[in-house]
């Protein structure tokens, strides 16, 4: 009996080196060996306008990413080699909505996506929200905690453009949306959250605007145009909420004299307290830590 | 700091163990809630006001996450609460059914304005003499004041928050994001306060350092008694003559 029980440690050793030396990383389908060639960082072609396009295809991100069971000719067709690249955003749209349809529809009749139609590159297309580098070879599952899609790394994923003050100004929005959520209770929340699945259920950028259907606020069907429109988002989280309800949101514009004035005016008053308070309080303890400083140093 | 000259002949090696009973054994329970529900509604309120910091994230992720520092601070909020409401009613039971005196003593009056800048005017050397205080002094009355002022704010704001929903049922949409900043500020002027001015006065004092146990244990060395409250202490001493007796019970709560 005790013979056996002093083998055991070399026994679990030599099931871990098997483990080790008989595991690899798990590797992306490549039914037609295409990374033995593209998988080349200096693998590149120049195109009939001259350009320079490098057609390499990072193996490791490929391994795991979403797709990384799905052939590269699923996208790229059974002709590869006799494509148009690289894709404009909206024909990488279409790629996609081949498969992912439901989405394309929505997406194509969002605020970005209209844009998209119109040839503006500025706007967020599907890779741009659902890949950490905006390469359609490493979209990744929104459940995954990396993912730029994943609940806790929206607003960050979001205010890539829209915290952008130069971009947005192009487009009217001169509010710092990405700022004034995250000291919003719901930015607090996202903020002080962890990455666990319970978190969820907190409110985000997507949770009011939409997700492939976001409309701009302008657009009277937008879920946050009028406050009939938000009172019901916000009931889809707090059930009852009412128009009251949906008032008490200051939008993402601060409170100042000219836009929810109670709230600015709260503000000042408490601050004027807190200032006046702390000063006295400051006042009285460093004379009285003074006094009995000059009293020890005398005696 | 040396003892005043209305102490009474006693030895000073029998001072030091002496004490005078200060508070009943109700204000102490008192304390000792609102220092339990304060301390927990700090550490549990202090990293929403500095989300963004990777400490705040730390500390709430040790709690084992948002939803457990917002359930702890709402278990403090009421626990805050009802030790506002035992002080309530404890306060009308003694004047209204034990028929004690009313409690006079915590009352602001002018004499604490004289006593914050004589006590100022003391710390800069402007005088030889700290003010003689009462039962209360003027930074005493202050804390059980700004607590009369702080926790109706922060109670009512504290509700808006937690019901937001009520709330804007019977209150316009404005009184949500008003109520988020009163919370916040007022928050931040309470516990400044308390960890700065409170706990320097009433701990890191002179003669004090490092706690002050009265408001624990209910008693105080009668030779600090003298020097910190010599007017009530006179009182307390004086003999009881007949036409004053009206007015001698210093017990005072």
């Amino acid at each position: 009996m005790n013979r056996w029980v002093r083998l055991l440690p070399l026994a679990v050793a030599l099931a871990g080196a098997a483990f080790f030396f008989t595991s690899q990383p798990a590797a992306a389908l490549d039914e037609n060996g295409c990374l033995k060639c593209h998988g080349n960082p200096d693998l590149k072609k120049t195109d009939s306008s001259g350009r320079v396009v490098s057609l390499f295809v990072n193996e490791e991100l490929v391994n795991t990413a979403a797709h990384r069971f799905i052939d590269c000719t699923t996208c790229h067709t059974n002709d590869p080699h006799n494509v148009a690249t690289p894709l404009t955003k909206l024909s990488l749209a279409e790629k996609c909505g081949q498969c992912h349809k439901y989405e394309y529809t929505q997406h194509i009749n969002s605020v970005h996506g209209q844009q998209l139609q119109q040839g503006n590159s500025d706007v967020a297309t599907c890779v741009d929200c659902h890949s950490a580098t905006g390469n359609p070879h490493s979209v990744i599952r929104v459940l995954e905690y990396n993912a730029p899609a994943f609940k806790k790394n929206i607003s960050q994923t979001c205010a890539k453009c829209h915290d952008n003050p130069e971009l947005m100004a192009n487009y009217g929005v001169l509010e710092r949306v990405y700022e004034s959520y995250m000291r919003s209770f719901h930015g607090k929340a996202i903020q002080l959250g962890t990455y666990q699945v319970s978190q969820l259920d907190q409110a985000t950028c997507t949770n009011c605007h939409g997700t492939h259907d976001i409309k701009a606020v302008t657009d009277p069907s937008s879920s946050v145009a009028g406050v009939d429109n938000l009172a019901e988002t916000c009931e889809q989280c707090h059930p009852g909420a009412g128009t009251e309800f949906a008032r008490g949101f200051l939008g993402h514009e601060e409170a100042s004299p000219q836009h929810v004035p109670v709230v600015f005016y709260t503000e000042k008053l408490f601050s004027v307290l807190l200032i006046g308070v702390l000063s006295i309080g400051a006042v009285v303890v460093v004379t009285a830590g003074v006094r009995f400083g000059i009293k020890r140093w005398r005696e | 700091m040396s003892v005043t000259s209305t102490v009474p002949a006693v030895a000073p090696s029998e001072m030091a163990i002496e004490k005078v009973a200060r508070f009943d054994i109700h204000q102490r329970i008192q304390h000792l809630g609102l220092m339990i529900s304060f301390i927990v509604l700090v550490l549990t309120g202090i990293p929403l006001k500095f989300a963004d910091s990777p400490v705040s994230q730390w500390w709430v992720a040790l709690w084992g996450g948002i939803d457990v520092t917002r359930g702890a601070h709402r278990f403090g909020a009421w626990l805050i609460m009802a030790v506002c409401v035992y002080h309530l009613v404890y306060l009308v039971y003694n004047i209204v059914v034990a028929k004690k005196p009313f409690p006079v003593r915590m009352v602001p009056t002018r004499q604490d304005i004289v006593d914050f800048y004589r006590e100022i005017a003391y710390s800069v050397g402007l005088l030889k003499e700290r003010p003689r205080y009462d039962r209360y002094n003027w930074r005493e009355k202050f804390d059980y004041w700004a607590i009369f002022w702080g926790m109706p704010v922060m109670a009512g704001s504290g509700l808006i928050l937690m019901y937001p929903v009520l709330a804007t049922k019977l209150l316009p949409g404005w009184v949500v994001p008003a109520a988020l900043v009163a919370h916040s500020d007022e928050a931040m002027l309470a516990l400044t306060w308390i960890f700065v001015v409170h706990i320097f006065f009433s701990h890191f004092s002179p003669g004090i350092f490092p706690v002050n146990t009265s408001i624990f244990t209910g008693k105080v060395p009668r030779a600090r008694y003298v020097r910190e409250h010599p007017l009530e202490y006179d009182r307390m001493n004086r003999p009881i003559e007949v036409e004053q007796a009206d007015e001698v019970p210093a017990r005072d709560i």
